[in-house]
This record gives structure tokens, sequence and C-alpha cells, in this order.
């Protein structure tokens, strides 16, 4: 992927060349923060994460299964103990609940993996060490007709290292 | 959403909240990374205090070898009381697993600043509470290679075991507990590995950095996924941790055992468990700020808020025992009434007194703002916390196994130095574990303590920081 690749040190600078990046549609932008900072995001205005849905899906998944598996178990040979139904729902909650947290964070974590798009198993163009550190850094994917535009772009709110990705 | 350029009208509020506890004498992302990764290098008395962990874990693997050829008979037990060490001290190890998951989850719902600084070591120390723990039920069968007997899978006759069993119940929570408390200590970690993979010089290390940082680049894509998994993760977390030490309660509370039977046990046991976890913290945090120069990190102002939660953790756990005599008392049944007046006054009177003095006399000396502030008396008092709290756990064991309803089940328990012995290997096995983590991974969140420093602005008056 060929592109522009900006470092900034202050915050403030990098909101202020992504939101010029944006109103000026040179192309797709993807920011490096040491962390997360909400004035990041809504500069970016992203869409929102989908993670929500594979820890929905795996939740249910899991309650189902909890509950499913002792009742089955229960049916299957029916030994009565206690003096207790064969299909207590009181004590199998328990069982539901816990395989349901457990799939749930698992799916969870899967989800986050998918859409992060990790592993990363190979180097990728655009990124920096310095962005895990003090740095922040903006990824122009572009075409080279359009990155002298980017580098002036960059450069103009005062990116301390401009330079052209392949 | 703010896609026109325009000035940055102030910063906004980091993710996790920091307005109540801010770090001062941090000031830039770089000495963040710069002094805690200055923590990962090894020193002399690291070596001295592993060696002394290993040691400890020894004289433990020792005993066991030597229960194992003896056969189970070697520990204390004696009927009455086929309870005794192991089962206090899986009790005791679960508790102290309490608090990093409560700590990283349910502070982080809350948005309590104070947590940012403490909550990795807390986290591990989870793990390895939890492990720990886990340990005890394996050496209590007496015979640990038939330990998977106690995963829920059919018997060769398709039998499966007994849904309905608190021992059930407890295995799904504590595996569960292990396995998410793991998962959430990674995920927590994997922008930090990342960190750490850019700074590290020997080659060697940067490529299991690498391989443990899973390629991440710090990408606004990661972190929105990221932020989003990890506050699910934090949400599912928060019940889990309640759920955990109310089913270890269960094992108790579901017989029929004077002393054990009562409705107040699931909230009584997990408002003991966040009160001796957070004694632990204390236990290992405290030093840890001393020894790796971190009190600007934990500073005195985390320590008075942790202070005022084990405060108020001991007054609910003080209520609770008082309400067990209320209840024997109010319940009008001669035997509740004579096991707790046995409790406190006749056999086992000196462990019942040594659980009241430390979980609930020593702990109302943090009234005291001062002594909330005195990372010395912290201490001690941690240390006098976990000594209350295991003695609770043999209060709750003991006396009852040792004292049931009629005369001729009543007994006494003394434990073997077999017992001793895997105490002490239960710290050993603990601090090998939390020692070479603190050598290998940040102690402290990298990535969450940047988001508490100011980052560097161009224009610094274009707004306030909240």
């Amino acid at each position: 992927m060929k592109g522009v690749l900006g470092a900034f040190h202050e915050l403030d600078t990098t909101v202020h060349a992504i939101e010029d990046l944006k109103k000026s549609k040179l192309g797709d932008v993807t920011v490096y923060s040491p962390t997360i900072r909400h004035e990041l995001d809504e500069a970016i205005a992203g869409p929102n994460s989908v993670v929500r849905r594979f820890t929905l899906v795996g939740g249910l998944m899991g309650v189902s299964f909890g509950y499913w598996i002792s009742v089955w178990t229960g049916d299957y040979w029916p030994l009565v103990t206690g003096g207790k139904a064969i299909a207590s729902w009181i004590p199998y909650t328990i069982i539901g609940f816990e395989v349901m947290v457990l799939v749930g964070c698992l799916s969870t974590v899967a989800g986050m993996f998918i859409n992060a798009r990790i592993p990363r198993l190979t180097t990728t163009v655009g990124y920096d060490p310095r962005f895990s550190g003090g740095h922040f850094g903006i990824f122009v994917a572009c075409a080279p007709d359009k990155a002298p535009q980017v580098e002036a772009l960059l450069k103009k709110h005062g990116a301390e290292e401009v330079r052209r990705e392949a | 959403m703010g896609t026109i350029a325009q000035p940055v009208d102030g910063l906004r509020r980091p993710n996790i909240a920091s307005a109540d506890v801010q770090l001062p004498a941090v000031t830039s992302y770089e000495q963040v990374d710069r002094e805690i990764i200055s923590t990962l290098g090894f020193t002399k008395k690291w070596l001295i205090g592993l060696g002394i962990a290993v040691l400890a874990m020894l004289v433990g693997a020792s005993a066991w070898i030597y229960q194992i050829y003896w056969g189970l008979g070697q520990a204390g037990y004696e009927p009455p009381v086929m309870w005794g060490v192991y089962i206090i001290t899986f009790v005791f190890w679960v508790g102290i697993g309490h608090a990093g998951t409560l700590i990283s989850a349910i502070l982080y719902l809350f948005r309590a600043g104070f947590r940012t600084s403490i909550y990795r070591a807390a986290e591990a120390m989870t793990v390895f509470a939890v492990m720990t723990a886990g340990l005890f039920p394996i050496i209590h069968i007496g015979r640990p290679w038939k330990f998977f007997w106690l995963i829920p899978y059919p018997n060769w006759r398709l039998l499966w075991p007994n849904f309905k069993s608190p021992l059930v119940w407890d295995v799904f929570a504590i595996s569960t507990y292990l396995t998410i408390s793991t998962t959430f200590l990674y995920i927590g970690l994997i922008p930090d590995f990342a960190v750490l993979r850019d700074r590290e010089t020997n080659p060697m290390r940067r490529r299991i950095y690498g391989i443990l940082s899973m390629g991440w680049r710090n990408s606004d894509r990661e972190w929105r996924h990221f932020a989003k998994a990890y506050l699910f993760l934090a949400a599912f977390s928060t019940p889990l941790v309640l759920s955990v030490h109310s089913v270890v309660s269960f094992d108790f509370a579901m017989a029929l055992t004077p002393g054990w039977h009562a409705s107040i046990f699931p909230p009584y046991f997990v408002a003991g468990a966040i009160f001796s976890g957070f004694a632990m913290v204390w236990t290992i945090a405290i030093p840890m700020r001393k020894w790796f120069k971190l009190e600007h990190y934990i500073t005195l102002n985390h320590l008075d808020a942790t202070a005022k939660v084990v405060l108020f953790t001991s007054m609910v756990v003080g209520c609770a025992y008082l309400i067990e005599f209320f209840i024997a008392w109010y319940s009008g049944v001669r035997p509740e009434q004579e096991f707790f007046w046995n409790r406190v006054f006749g056999q086992w009177w000196w462990a019942a007194w040594i659980m009241l003095l430390c979980n609930m006399a020593l702990p109302m000396s943090l009234w005291s703002q001062k002594l909330r502030r005195n990372p010395t008396w912290l201490w001690f008092l941690s240390i006098f916390i976990n000594i209350g709290m295991w003695y609770e756990r043999f209060v709750i064991v003991v006396p009852s196994l040792s004292h049931e309803f009629e005369p001729w089940q009543w007994g006494g328990y003394t434990p073997s130095w077999i017992d001793m012995s895997f105490l002490v290997d239960s710290f050993g096995w603990f601090f090998m574990w939390f020692l070479l983590f603190v050598k290998q991974m940040p102690v402290m969140a990298i990535m969450e303590l940047k988001e508490i420093v100011v980052p560097k602005l161009k224009d610094p008056h274009a707004g306030g920081h909240h």
C-alpha cells in the first residue's frame, strides 16, 4: 500500500491535520497514537465497533449451552438427588451464567482480533516505532500524484517528519 | 463530531477516569516508557527474592511427594474434621484473587482513577492467586493423578457429574474465572508488549515481544476495537467476580452443618475476598513502589483511596461476623447457638479472636487519614489482614466440622507439618510467578498511564485539562 506517513509530536497539530485531510479527501487516513485519545476519535469519526455483536452472540450461545448441557445430562440418566427436579433451573442458572461469561468473553476477544486484524504476521507499511512511544502518526494511503499535496498538508500542520511509504 | 479544521477546544476526559488521582511528577509519554521499562532489569535483590520463593515452593513439593508416597493420612485430618488446611488455603487464595479483577473491571466501570497505577499488578496477582488456589483441591483429593475427574465429562457409563452440586459449580466458576482473568490480563498487555517490542535492543527479546504483541500498531482501528472489547470484558468480569466467591461460599452454605448453613454467606465471602485481595495488593505494591522507585506513580493518594476500600470492606465483614451471632441467637436453634459460643469462647477461641482482631479491630485505624497515608503502617496492616483472613477461613471450616449436632461428632484438629509445608509452598509458588512476571512484563499499564499524562501540545492554552 503506497502512501505518505507523517510523524507528529503534538496532539493538537495531529487533530488539525486529520481534520484537514478528511476535508480535502486526499486518501484513506490511518492514525497512530501511543494511547487512546478521544480528541483523535472525534477527529477521525470512525464507525462504531462491531465487537459488541460478537459479545452478544457469544453470550447467548454460552448461556444456551450451559442450560442445555445441564438439562440434557440430567435427563439422559435421570437420578433424583436431594429430592430435586431432574431439570432444576435454579442450580442450572449457575452453570448457564458461568458458561455465558466464558463464551461471551472469548467471543469478545475473537471479535476484537478479527476486527482489529490481529495477529498481524507481516511488517506493515506506514508504521514507525515512535508511535508506541511519544509520537502520533498519520498515514494517508493515496495515489502517487496526490502525494505532494498530502506531504504539503502534513508539513503545514507541523509534522516532525514526512516520508513516502511503498 | 469535529471534522472541520478548528482549534482543539480543550482536552477530553481520558477513557479511564483520572480526574481525582493525577500524576503531577509524570510529564511526558517518553518518561512513562522510560521509567516503567527500567523496572524490567534483573537485580540482586530480585534474584534473592526469587531464590527464597523457589525454596519455599520446593518445601511444599517435597511434602507433596511425601504425602503421595505415604497417603493423605499424613495430613492432619482426623474424623470428624476432614477438611483442613488445604480447603482453608484454597478459599484464602481464591479470595486474594478477587481484588485484581475487581480493580481492573469494577473500578474501570465506575471510572475510579486510582486503579490505573495498581491494576496491572493486581491482575497478575489474581491470575497467580487463582493458579495457587487451583492446586489445593488437587492436593486435597489425595490422588492427584485423578485430578481430571474434577472436569465435567461423562464416565464410561455416560454418567455425567451432578450439575446440582456446589462442587461442580466450583469447577465451572474457578476455571471460568482463571480463563477470563488471564485473558483480561493478556489483552491489556498487548499494547504494552508493542511498546517493549519497539524499545527493545536485544533481538531475541524483541522477537518474543513482537510475537506477544501480535503485530499491534497503535492504529485507530485497533484502539477502537480494543476499547470496546475491554469495556465488554469489564462488563462480563464484574458479575463474574461477584459470582466466584459466592459459588465458593455455596460449598459451605449448601450443607446443613452449624455455622455454614446461612444465606448471608455469598455477600459475606465476596466482601471478605475484596478485603483480603486489597490487603495483598498492599503487600505487593508498597514494596514494589519503593524498590522500583515508582512512588510518583503509586502516590499517597492512591494508597489513601485503597485504604478507604479496605476500611469499608472491613466494616462489611465485621457486620457479617456480628450478624452470624445474631442469626444463631435469634434462630433459637440450640446446636447453632452452642456452635457459635464454642467458636468464640470455647475450643477455638484463639482462632476466632485472631480473626476479630485482625479483620475488625486493626482496620479501624484507617479512620485516621494520617495512617491511611502511611505506607509502612499499611504494609504491616496488610500482613495482619492476610493472617486474619486465613484465620477467618480456619474459623469457618474447622470449628463447624469439629462441633456438629451430636457430641459423638465433636472432635479436634491439629495441622501436621505436611499441612504447614503446603501453606508455605503456596506463598512460594505465588511469589515465584509474581517475581518472574515483574521482570518480564510491565508492572503498570503503560498505555493507561499515558492516558492520564497531559499530551504534548503546540498550543497549550487552547483549552484546559479536566
